[in-house]
């Protein structure tokens, strides 16, 4: 009877799209860091730690009125309280355990133990609970509770919560980790030469020097003294004392430089790849935005042309250093990754943002790998494939490429043309290469609605020094060339024009603009 | 057929399409190269007329029967090559028409330097299409449509012959829609050989001798050629 209760709630919640989009929405501001109202959500913790030390330490001292403290306990600690609880539930999905382990039960034949994904489950929140970033968020919520003071210790633990939320203190120990071996190396060396130091001291002038009384006494002067601070407090009165003083202020100073320089190195490996996980970072924030694999000359063209346009909302991926170098020096964003590995480009928001990805290497081989690697990722990322033959160009296509561009059938259309048909090729040429004197463009009436439910013949398109070439309707997308004076337009309905830029750019102007009925 | 003469300089599978449209569509091609592999592949390919020689010795490009208004095409894979070509048969044959193929806008101004009449930069048109491609997907599908050769829908120049029931007339004045067709441009020799484009705003007429470019379906344009020899 339980156990059938508890199947049918965790298929209700299975089955309900309002508890996946609260859990989704829940996840995305706790743990997804692409998520892009997320960094909102960090500034306003930041700020509520911030208001609560401040609290907290002002406390010490003086007396902080009602309001304030009532603040701290109720606001403060029960958001930190949420957020506690929440980031235990996001953490996994105990009713998709039931709902598998249900599934596997009746497809086997076998008894259905509601035990074994409780236990899973449970496994998982316990492991989350004593992770060091939450024990951190549960010792964070205790300064709250006025009654034990001593409590109030743990305020520092509010303090080390801001580490969620910001990441460069996250990167710094990143890196630091990376040099994990060689600091835990100099860490024990460190403990060997203060214990020897200590004991050594202790050993000479326990019974001449006044300041050591007892080993800790010689130990703290060992520690003091290797780590060059020098209080002081406790010096050496002895020739024995003074020699070992100066062997390990010797050894302090090498060991200091030693842990800089160890320190220095493994920032400037990480240096690039930090970089380089910002610019990613930064685009992963757009809604929208363009991959473009490979630096080669047709990237460097439509950068050319369009990177003002795209305004960041693009990245280079390209595996030869001396090429990202170049880009950086042109001033575009770019990473040095190889963009045919799955994990390159796993790193973007394919969830979220509408990305296209633009396959440019010199090589078909690898623009067809890319190719494959995006859409195996997610089929809603758009992929431009460049080849070179039309063999390829097919390949591309059965890859999953939404678009090919084939740079030498382009080229040698237009030189078929220049030699066949001279006069014409300058109305191609024109108009292919985007010059300002002759484009064709698109007006689209979703959001050009002020034409909504004109006749092509009220809009004057000779007057505005354009030509109307075809109209694309709206609903059953067919493509109407030369359309009559009389057609009307309608919502949803793409008028292709032809003129100079300026001509589009005004007649754009003078009908933009969404209606709203 | 058109009557044109044209030798390509340089062969190689990227230019498979265009040497087979010209080989197809010209009185006169030849295939001009420079490497034995280039020149087997072309041999292989079927085409007859094609030469090996030593591209940068001008004693042997000038025993090729190049004459005036000939196309000269340079597509040779090697862009320093190319631009070295051009401006050799620039001073070789300086009435012929050069057309070269560039790579980059430095390649473009070293092959216009070098005499080249019409300069096509691969990765212009490329990147162009690929913004076009984004932004613009009508408009792509439409030029997609006028520059295949498998389409009905065309590109079409045609020149105004005596007699035309265009002749005399404002641009203006005349309604091309009702034929079907758009005019895009024309050159009007009255006033120089340059091509206007008819949105420039310019008040033009037609005259005998002038060229003018409209865009159809070919069957409509074909009508329209008819119809103004009349």
């Amino acid at each position: 009877m339980f156990k059938n209760l508890v199947i049918k709630f965790a298929f209700s919640l299975n089955h309900s799209t309002f508890y996946k989009e609260v859990k989704k929405i829940a996840s995305n501001f706790l743990q997804n860091q692409d998520y892009h109202y997320k960094k909102y959500f960090d500034i306003f913790m930041i700020l509520l730690i911030i208001i609560s030390i401040t609290i907290l330490v002002y406390e010490v001292k003086y007396k902080v009125p009602e309001w304030m403290d009532f603040f701290d306990i109720y606001v403060v600690t029960v958001i930190f309280t949420i957020e506690y609880l929440a980031r235990v539930w996001v953490y996994n999905d105990w009713h998709l355990l039931v709902v598998k382990e249900y599934g596997e039960s009746q497809f086997l034949n076998r008894k259905f133990s509601l035990w074994k994904p409780t236990k899973v489950a449970l496994k998982g929140k316990i492991d989350y609970l004593f992770s060091p970033t939450a024990i951190i968020d549960l010792l964070a919520i205790l300064p709250a509770y006025r009654p034990l003071r001593v409590l109030r210790i743990f305020v520092l633990f509010r303090v080390f919560k801001l580490l969620r939320y910001t990441k460069s203190i996250n990167q710094f120990l990143s890196v630091l980790s990376s040099k994990k071996f060689e600091l835990f190396t100099l860490l024990f060396l460190l403990f060997f030469i203060t214990i020897t130091a200590g004991i050594a001291i202790y050993v000479f002038e326990e019974q001449k020097n006044e300041n050591i009384n007892s080993l800790f006494d010689a130990l703290y002067w060992a520690l003091i003294t290797i780590s060059t601070v020098g209080y002081g407090d406790i010096s050496p009165v002895t020739t024995e004392g003074r020699v070992v003083s100066m062997a390990i202020i010797i050894t302090g100073i090498a060991m200091i430089s030693f842990v800089t320089s160890v320190i220095v190195s493994a920032f400037s490996e990480k240096l690039t790849e930090l970089k380089e996980n910002r610019i990613v970072e930064e685009i992963n924030k757009n809604e929208e935005f363009m991959i473009i694999c490979g630096y080669g000359q047709m990237t460097r063209m439509f950068l050319k042309h369009y990177a003002v346009e795209y305004n960041r909302r693009y990245i280079v991926i390209d595996h030869d250093k001396e090429k990202v170098e170049e880009a950086i020096k042109e001033g575009y964003s770019i990473i040095h990754e190889d963009a045919s590995r799955h994990d390159v480009i796993a790193k973007f928001n394919t969830d979220y943002a509408k990305i296209t990805l633009l396959a440019l290497t010199g090589s078909d081989i690898a623009n067809i790998y890319i190719t494959l690697n995006a859409k195996a990722l997610s089929p809603k990322i758009r992929v431009i494939t460049r080849a070179t033959t039309d063999k390829i160009a097919k390949k591309c296509k059965l890859a999953g490429a939404d678009s090919v561009v084939m740079p030498s059938l382009i080229a040698n259309r237009m030189l078929f043309s220049a030699i066949t048909q001279p006069v014409m090729y300058k109305a191609i040429y024109a108009i292919l290469t985007g010059q300002h004197l002759a484009q064709l463009d698109e007006v689209n009436l979703t959001y050009h609605q002020k034409l909504i439910g004109k006749k092509i013949e009220t809009l004057n398109f000779k007057e505005h020094k354009l030509l109307c070439i075809g109209l694309q309707v709206g609903v059953s997308r067919e493509f109407v060339f030369n359309p009559s004076m009389q057609t009307s337009l309608e919502k949803g309905d793409i008028l292709l024009i032809m003129g100079r830029k300026v001509s589009i750019a005004h007649f754009k102007k003078l009908y933009e603009g969404i209606r709203y009925v | 057929m058109f009557k044109e003469k044209a030798f390509m300089f340089g062969y190689s599978p990227k230019r498979l399409f265009l040497a087979q449209e010209l080989g197809c569509k010209l009185m006169s091609f030849t295939i001009v190269v420079n490497e034995e592999k280039d020149y087997l592949n072309a041999i292989n390919d079927g085409y007859k007329n094609v030469k090996i020689l030593d591209v940068t010795d001008d004693t042997a490009l000038e025993r090729l029967d190049i004459k005036e208004k000939d196309y000269l095409i340079c597509v040779m894979d090697d862009h320093y090559l190319n631009v070295f070509l051009t401006l050799s048969l620039h001073a070789l044959f300086p009435k012929a028409i050069v057309v070269a193929l560039s790579d980059s806008p430095h390649t473009t101004q070293k092959l216009k330097m070098a005499g080249a009449s019409k300069i096509i930069d691969l990765y212009q048109v490329s990147a162009n299409r690929i913004h076009n491609i984004l932004h613009k997907p009508v408009a792509t599908k439409l030029v997609e449509r006028l520059l295949s050769s498998e389409e009905d829908f065309s590109f079409k120049e045609m020149k105004i012959p005596k007699a035309s029931s265009l002749d005399g007339m404002m641009v203006d004045d005349f309604d091309f829609s009702c034929h079907g067709v758009i005019l895009v441009g024309m050159i009007d020799e009255r006033l120089s050989n340059q091509f206007i484009f008819i949105t420039s705003g310019l008040e033009n007429r037609f005259d005998v001798g002038d060229t003018i470019v409209c865009i159809g379906y070919n069957e409509d344009l074909e009508k329209f050629e008819d119809y103004i020899r009349l």
